[in-house]
């Protein structure tokens, strides 16, 4: 049995998910956060569960409700479960009444309830059930109240409509109906009468799904001739507004039979929103939280326990390993293969992850609470002056996490253009796998200023971003259309769970790639410096690593570090960006107590060092990103001008930075 | 007009067909449409968008659009 989770944006559909199946997916406090089917297997294996992306109605506008859409054209299910966000009843039941007119069995999950009784309203569950005709189970998903009961109902109710034609459209309507069904009789396995409705509201992809089975001409005809004498005898401006309109009655009918309100409550919301959405405020309080996230990553916890890990990893960790290797009599060959090549290379990296998991905490705090939406809001002046819109801020904040996901996140930008320019954007956004290079090099070149400098980055990417959105919008990518609308969601005090868990989910992303990736990396790497055109154990200057790595070099000299060993490092950055931090661990192993912070001193000056962080941050997206950019763009050419022009940008603000720093007489 | 709202003012809406045509669908979708009550929470500085509420819900919309919705003084 297939049943597919349906609903508004943000009504908690992936937290029922989560909750029924036990599996833990993406979510957020605002609209919008899954953008792509998911699906999993109930915990008393009753069936599947399909969670999909949040619609306000069934003919789409951007990318992500598309998928809604197709899934319901195309894709089969054997019953839906509709979750209706209780303190937004009245919005969330348009959608319910398109999925009735599907005519497959449907249940209903109304969530919230704990949100809407704390603003006073009161829902008659068994009322709406038999107005509708399908069972309806009151839950709290965040806690899992009702879940229980909502799965003996899922297994055991029948929940085909009992009624049919809720709503009736006036007799145009229910004509053009009729005789729409009678043209694509015998064509199709889906309800007829929803496909019209679809088809005259304006529904795109029905459109498209019509037109493949019956004659287009035909079906025009209907819809103009129905168009017209709509619009005569009713005075409504548009098809589709009117079939919303007949919608608006029956829902208004239904509210004042099965909602109670009792006393309006300022709610805690205002008083916040007041604060943070300032008029003048906004921007600065968004940058202070930035700035107290890094003072806490890099400075105040983070690094401490970094170091002491990292104490842990090159004290006593590594004397256990070569007693144990001795022990065993290993060769010298596996000896040095996973002394320098793996701990210093696998463990380099781990040995960021407490700094990345408090970035992640931070982010989903930030995911969690509410304010996502408000910064897209008050950052929506400055993303229009540069052929952007607000909500284009939410991919790039989560690309600070990680840039895959962040461009997936663009799917529910509307308009194409826009969303094109966010996919080639969001990679220049400093994300978690680029961290540890900057807490290196922050620690060796400027212990003083941790935090303000790797906020410099992140700030950087930002800016550079805004600064190619203005030049690529008013280049390559030309047009006016924009469009911002944006639900402002409740706040939420996160809980402490679910902050923990998608803090978890994320970082656990970090440290499996360095169990794999980055550990068949390592031993590559090390392997390149190993051996060289002389055989093996070769001096590591005549390897085939540094053999590779002085191609390169020479270009890297104007940007303040051209040696070998940087350029290898940078190739091996492509695959992931953490391989830049195992590849200069194991290129620079260093046996002695001053680690590698001390010894780069050796091979950069503190200008040079910041040059090189600022081509990290810019230089290339990595493996994983640009393979999503080409998944999302569905273009070869977008994919490589993404690439090439990062590298440019890179390359030319390195330049510029070393150069320019060295005339003012910075070394 | 919108523009005659100042941040708390409360007012119906009369006319919102000559906004963009994806705005008003979006704004359909949030269930504002003409005959809505909407309240100005905040006006963004330098032309920035608007913060409204409307039935328990906050939305926000561009300057330029907002001021394209005729709305009555409540
Ligand atoms: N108070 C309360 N909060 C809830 C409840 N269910 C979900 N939430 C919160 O609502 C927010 C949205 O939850 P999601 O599960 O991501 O919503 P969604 O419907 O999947 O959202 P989209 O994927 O954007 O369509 C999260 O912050 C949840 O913690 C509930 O029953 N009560
Ligand atoms: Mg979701």
């Amino acid at each position: 049995m297939e049943i597919a989770l349906i609903g508004n944006p943000n009504t908690g559909k992936t937290s029922l998910f989560n909750n029924l199946t036990g599996s833990y997916e993406y979510v957020g406090n605002w609209s919008g956060v899954t953008v792509e089917k998911k699906v999993g297997v109930f915990k008393n294996n009753i069936g599947k569960l399909i969670d999909l992306p949040g619609v306000y109605t069934l003919n789409p506008l951007s990318k992500d409700e598309g998928v809604v859409t197709s899934f319901f054209l195309h894709d089969s299910f054997d019953r839906l479960l509709n979750i209706l966000d209780a303190s937004q009843l009245e919005r969330n039941l348009h959608l319910t009444l398109q999925l009735l007119e599907f005519d497959k069995p449907v249940l209903i999950g109304l969530n919230m309830i704990d949100v809407a009784n704390k603003r006073g309203i009161q829902i008659d569950a068994a009322k709406l059930s038999e107005i509708l005709g399908v069972p309806v189970a009151p839950v709290v998903a965040r806690s899992g109240k009702g879940c229980d009961k909502l799965v003996d109902i899922i297994g055991t109710k029948s929940m085909q409509p009992a009624r049919k034609n809720l709503v009736y459209y006036g007799e145009e309507v229910e004509e053009a109906i009729l005789a729409l069904s009678n043209e694509i009789k015998g064509e199709t396995g889906h309800s007829r009468r929803f496909l019209a409705i679809q088809y005259f509201e304006g529904n795109e992809y029905v459109k498209k799904y019509l037109h493949q089975m019956a004659s287009s001409e035909k079906l025009t005809a209907i819809l103009t001739n129905l168009e017209v004498s709509v619009q005569q005898r009713y005075n409504v401006k548009t098809l589709a507004n009117f079939i919303y309109l007949k919608r608006k009655e029956t829902i208004d009918k239904m509210l004042a039979e099965v909602v109670s309100k009792n006393g309006e409550v300022v709610p805690l919301t205002e008083k916040i929103d007041r604060i943070v959405t300032n008029k003048y405020l906004g921007v600065p309080i968004f940058l202070l939280f930035m700035y107290l996230m890094f003072e806490l990553t890099f400075d105040w916890l983070g690094t401490r326990v970094s170091d002491a890990l990292d104490a842990f990893f090159s004290g006593p960790l590594t004397s256990w390993l070569e007693a144990a290797l001795t022990v065993v009599h290993a060769s010298a060959f596996i000896h040095a293969l996973i002394i320098n090549g793996l701990v210093a290379g696998v463990g380099g990296v781990l040995v960021f992850v407490p700094q990345i998991f408090i970035l992640f905490f931070f982010i989903s705090l930030l995911e969690d609470s509410g304010y996502m939406a408000r910064v897209a809001l008050v950052m929506d002046r400055i993303m229009e002056s540069v052929g952007l819109n607000g909500k284009a801020f939410i991919p790039m904040i989560i690309g600070f996490g990680c840039n895959v996901p962040g461009i997936m996140a663009a799917r529910t930008i509307e308009t194409p253009r826009e969303r094109l320019l966010t996919i080639l954007l969001t990679p220049l956004m400093s994300c978690s796998a680029r961290l540890p290079v900057y807490a290196l090099f922050v620690g060796a070149f400027f212990a003083t200023h941790k935090a303000i400098i790797v906020l410099s980055m992140y700030v950087l990417g930002v800016v550079v971003a805004l600064i190619l959105a203005k030049v690529f919008s008013s280049t390559l990518l030309k047009s006016e259309t924009s469009l911002f609308v944006i639900e402002l969601p409740p706040y939420r005090l996160p809980q402490f769970q679910s902050l923990w868990r998608s803090t978890w989910d994320k970082g656990k992303g970090f440290v499996r790639k360095a169990g794999t990736f980055i550990f068949g990396g390592s031993v590559f790497i090390w392997l390149l410096s190993y051996a060289g055109p002389a055989g093996l154990n070769v001096n590591m200057n005549h390897s085939f690593l540094a053999g590779v790595g002085s191609i390169l070099a020479p270009l890297l000299a104007p940007l303040g570090f051209g040696t070998w060993q940087a350029a290898a490092s940078l190739i091996t950055g492509f695959l992931a960006k953490e391989s830049i931090i195992s590849s200069m661990n194991i290129i620079y192993f260093a046996k002695n107590d001053a680690g590698l912070q001390g010894l780069l001193s050796h091979y950069y000056t503190p200008l040079a060092a910041y040059s090189f962080m600022v081509f990290i941050l810019l230089y290339i997206p990595c493996l994983a990103t640009t393979a999503t950019i080409y998944k999302e763009t569905g273009s070869k050419k977008w994919t490589v001008f993404a690439v090439v022009y990062a590298l440019a940008i890179a390359y030319c603000l390195s330049f510029v930075i070393y150069q320019g720093g060295k005339l003012f007489g910075f070394v | 007009m919108f523009c005659s709202l100042k941040a708390g003012d409360k007012g119906k809406i009369i006319d919102i067909s000559h906004v963009n045509h994806l705005v008003q669908r979006r704004l359909l979708d949030l269930g504002i449409t003409e005959g809505s009550e909407v309240c100005v929470k905040c006006i963004m500085p330098f032309g920035g968008p608007v913060m409204i509420e409307s039935c328990g819900q906050c939305i926000a919309l561009r300057r330029k659009e907002a001021v394209q919705i005729e709305v009555e003084k409540l």
